[in-house]
């Protein structure tokens, strides 16, 4: 043996070491293969703290599986978890700290970092996934060709809503239609779709913007009620979420008549009492709880093995479970793509993984997802569930709505952008 | 022993006038300016561009608002928002074919012009009040940059710088961009340190110390904090400008929102009110210690000395760092740039102790 494979070798078990200490890697390091660096920096501590720990813990955990199981054919995966708080200059230092490290994939979690970010993982070759969350024009594999939304962006999840109304509440047609939101680029993104959709099925959309962060919602609710819609959608996210129904609710309008956008979890919806809110709608792009294979194994065989990174009772969580699936999806693209080239995982390979992915539905956790070199959204679909007071119940099956509206918007975003170059 | 004073002397009115009259100090400027000069050289692109870069063009943002708040004694609680107005000018004009050097000019005079509007404020409050006036133009500004969709860019909110050149260099590489930011920086630091031995400067600082006592003896205030509030933002919004050319390469509404405006005033609070190392060190606190802490928490835990949550991990470098804030101004509530100057103080008559002012 020659120095350089004893220095190699010494280098992976101090890397599988490190891993190990994470809790990331257990059986496999024996194989001896260098780990796979994918890197969640995420924000822990300042504007997404409503869901990021449970989001993580989901992450970790389904690595954690993965890496019992074999792997991506040997190597363990391992996870580079750092907190970037939102701050868009953090998370380029943090990036760039991941590159050099040897990251080959990312998630951010964060829409100021993501959108940061996203040029430069494009200048870098660098995938990343921006799982419903994020710039809307993510979902244009030609603007940006190593952005990943994989899921339903904002603009299909309010289409999702309104076909739901439209085919299972009666009709659209002639409705009220008021749309409560937050003043941010992230309240305003499906506007433009309400809006085309209104024209063609011929409902009365009304704005409602309250001002960020959301925790003030009062003078809102007021004039809502005053024009008394026959339907509410909410978009917020975090606490805001919860001031929105509490308003709503406070003002007389019936929860089953709300509907939300992804971003509302059991814990918002529990702080509630007994049968306040029952009935409150929201998109579900990822089933939620623990009874989908993946979330089952994960529950066998490193929870209640002791090895779960965070608190039991938050395991089949929305949020976990939306952790859960990100991994998921980047664990298959990189396994499609280092099978079809060949050799190591690197980030050209994950990519070009991610565009093989074909009805995708990571055992039954998410819809079917087929992503394509122009569709990096996927196919835009979800199910609408309600509230009944425990747990999230689905109310549809898995579909996708107004994909043609959605897509003309993309493509004129695209056109706009070319524009101004 | 190092600022040997003895045996220097000055001749001549300019030797005693000059910025650093002292050998040694020129000496420290001179090596600290030479290893920025050729840190493209020596450092990594990783150090360069995720440590340094920002550091420089935060700094400049920090001079600028030290010039308001630290000489003029003007509190700005809206100092992103003029970056903002500074950074979104500067991309509009250079997409409308305007060249770079001439863009930066244009958002200077327009983050100036529209900062002067609401420093006209400061003309009647003064103290807390001026602070909820200026907090004002915060939530102003950020509401019309995201609501108005021609600023903003539409539904997605993030504009791409455009490919630019400066002086004849293209702005694409790290050296290059890295070197603009420098000569800003410099550019910045010369007009601070020179401000103070102006008339200017010193009118300035007497309607810090009191206003009226300042229109006695013949200051005209009126004019003074006009002025004080248009230099600050003119070099406000060019830092703003520089720091989406230069450092995000892409401008959104939250790259300059309210806490960004907060930690500047840290930035200058932490570094010493109207000190240029100050605001060279208070920058370098507010934006790089969080990193390092937060790098030296995840390798403990990466090498399994501690044993903590994910999220316990991300919330102890913010303990250590809001204790350091608290240690570093109980020990001198005057801010680093104090610390330093203590021990400047200390060798200038070292090995005696009596140091007095």
């Amino acid at each position: 043996m020659n120095h350089t494979d004893l220095a190699l070798s010494r280098r992976t078990v101090l890397g599988a070491a490190a891993a190990a200490s994470l809790g990331a890697a257990l059986p496999v390091w024996a194989q001896g293969k260098d780990p796979i660096q994918f890197a969640t920096l995420l924000d822990f501590t300042r504007v997404y703290t409503f869901l990021t720990d449970e989001y993580s813990q989901g992450q970790q955990d389904y690595i954690k599986l993965l890496n019992l199981e074999g792997g991506l054919d040997g190597s363990p995966i391992k996870l580079i978890v750092k907190d970037h708080a939102s701050y868009p200059e953090r998370g380029i230092a943090l990036y760039n700290e991941a590159k050099a490290a040897g990251a080959v994939f990312f998630d951010f979690l964060s829409s100021p970092v993501a959108n940061a970010l996203m040029p430069r993982a494009d200048e870098d070759h660098l995938p990343m996934i921006a799982f419903a969350h994020g710039r809307a024009d993510a979902a244009d594999g030609q603007a940006f060709p190593y952005v990943f939304p994989s899921a339903a962006i904002y603009r299909s999840q309010a289409a999702l809503l309104l076909k739901y109304i439209d085919e299972k509440e009666g009709g659209l047609k002639g409705k009220k239609i008021a749309f409560v939101h937050i003043d941010s680029a992230f309240g305003k993104e499906p506007i433009e779709l309400l809006e085309r959709v209104a024209k063609t099925k011929g409902f009365e959309l009304k704005l409602y913007p309250y001002p960020v962060p959301g925790t003030e919602q009062a003078a809102t609710w007021s004039e809502v009620r005053k024009n008394r819609p026959d339907k509410i959608i909410i978009w917020g996210a975090g606490p805001g979420q919860a001031v929105s129904i509490r308003g709503a609710v406070t003002n007389g309008i019936a929860p089953k008549n709300i509907y939300s956008v992804i971003w509302l979890s059991e814990a918002d919806m529990s702080a509630f009492k007994g049968n306040e809110v029952v009935g409150v709608k929201r998109v579900t792009l990822v089933n939620t709880g623990t009874e989908t294979p993946i979330v089952k194994r994960i529950v066998e065989k490193v929870v209640n093995a002791g090895n779960g990174s965070g608190d039991k009772k938050r395991v089949g969580g929305t949020y976990y479970n939306i952790g859960v699936a990100t991994m998921a999806i980047a664990a298959q693209a990189a396994k499609l793509g280092a099978q079809k080239a060949g050799g190591p995982v690197t980030p050209e390979k994950i990519k070009q993984g991610f565009e093989m992915l074909k009805d995708f539905t990571a055992e039954g956790l998410i819809p079917p997802l087929t992503i394509t070199a122009q569709d990096h959204q996927g196919g835009g679909m979800g199910m609408i569930s309600e509230w009944d007071g425990k747990q999230w119940a689905p109310k549809s099956d898995w579909g996708s709505a107004y994909q043609d509206v959605v897509w003309d918007l993309i493509k004129e975003d695209r056109a706009k952008a070319k524009e101004k170059k | 022993m190092f600022y040997r004073l003895s045996g220097v002397y000055h001749t001549r009115y300019s030797q005693t006038r000059q910025l650093w009259p002292i050998p040694a100090d020129r000496w420290q400027v001179g090596i600290l300016f030479a290893l920025a000069l050729l840190a493209p050289l020596y450092m990594s692109n990783l150090y360069l561009s995720s440590y340094m870069l920002p550091w420089l063009i935060f700094s400049t943002a920090t001079l600028a608002l030290t010039l308001l708040m630290g000489l003029a004694g003007q509190l700005h609680f809206g100092f992103a928002a003029v970056m903002a107005i500074g950074a979104y000018t500067s991309i509009h004009l250079t997409r409308a074919g305007v060249p770079l050097e001439i863009a930066l000019l244009g958002s200077g005079l327009m983050s100036a012009v529209i900062g002067c509007v609401f420093g006209a404020a400061a003309l009647r409050v003064k103290g807390l009040y001026l602070v909820m006036a200026t907090l004002a133009m915060q939530f102003l500004v950020d509401w019309v940059i995201t609501n108005v969709t021609v600023i903003s860019g539409g539904a997605t909110a993030t504009l791409q710088t455009p490919s630019v050149r400066f002086l004849f260099i293209p702005l694409q590489s790290l050296t290059a961009r890295y070197y603009l930011a420098l000569a800003w920086t410099v550019i910045v630091v010369l007009f601070i340190l020179n401000i103070k031995r102006t008339s200017f400067g010193r009118a300035l600082v007497a309607v810090r110390d009191k206003d009226f006592a300042a229109a006695v003896i013949g200051v005209n205030i009126f004019k003074y904090k006009l002025l004080a509030f248009f230099a600050s933002s003119f070099l406000g919004g060019i830092s703003g400008a520089i720091l989406a050319f230069c450092f995000y390469k892409a401008v959104t509404p939250s790259q300059f929102n309210f806490d960004v405006t907060i930690q500047l005033v840290a930035m200058a609070l932490v570094g010493g009110l109207g000190s240029v190392i100050g605001g060279f060190l208070g920058t370098g606190f507010v934006l790089l210690i969080p990193i390092v802490l937060l790098n030296l928490i995840s390798w403990i835990v990466g090498n399994g000395w501690l044993n903590v949550s994910t999220s316990l991990m991300a919330h102890i470098p913010m303990m250590l760092y809001g204790a350091m804030i608290i240690g570093f101004l109980l020990f001198e509530p005057l801010g680093l740039a104090k610390i330093y100057d203590n021990a400047r103080k200390y060798l200038l008559v070292w090995p005696f102790r009596h140091t007095q002012s």
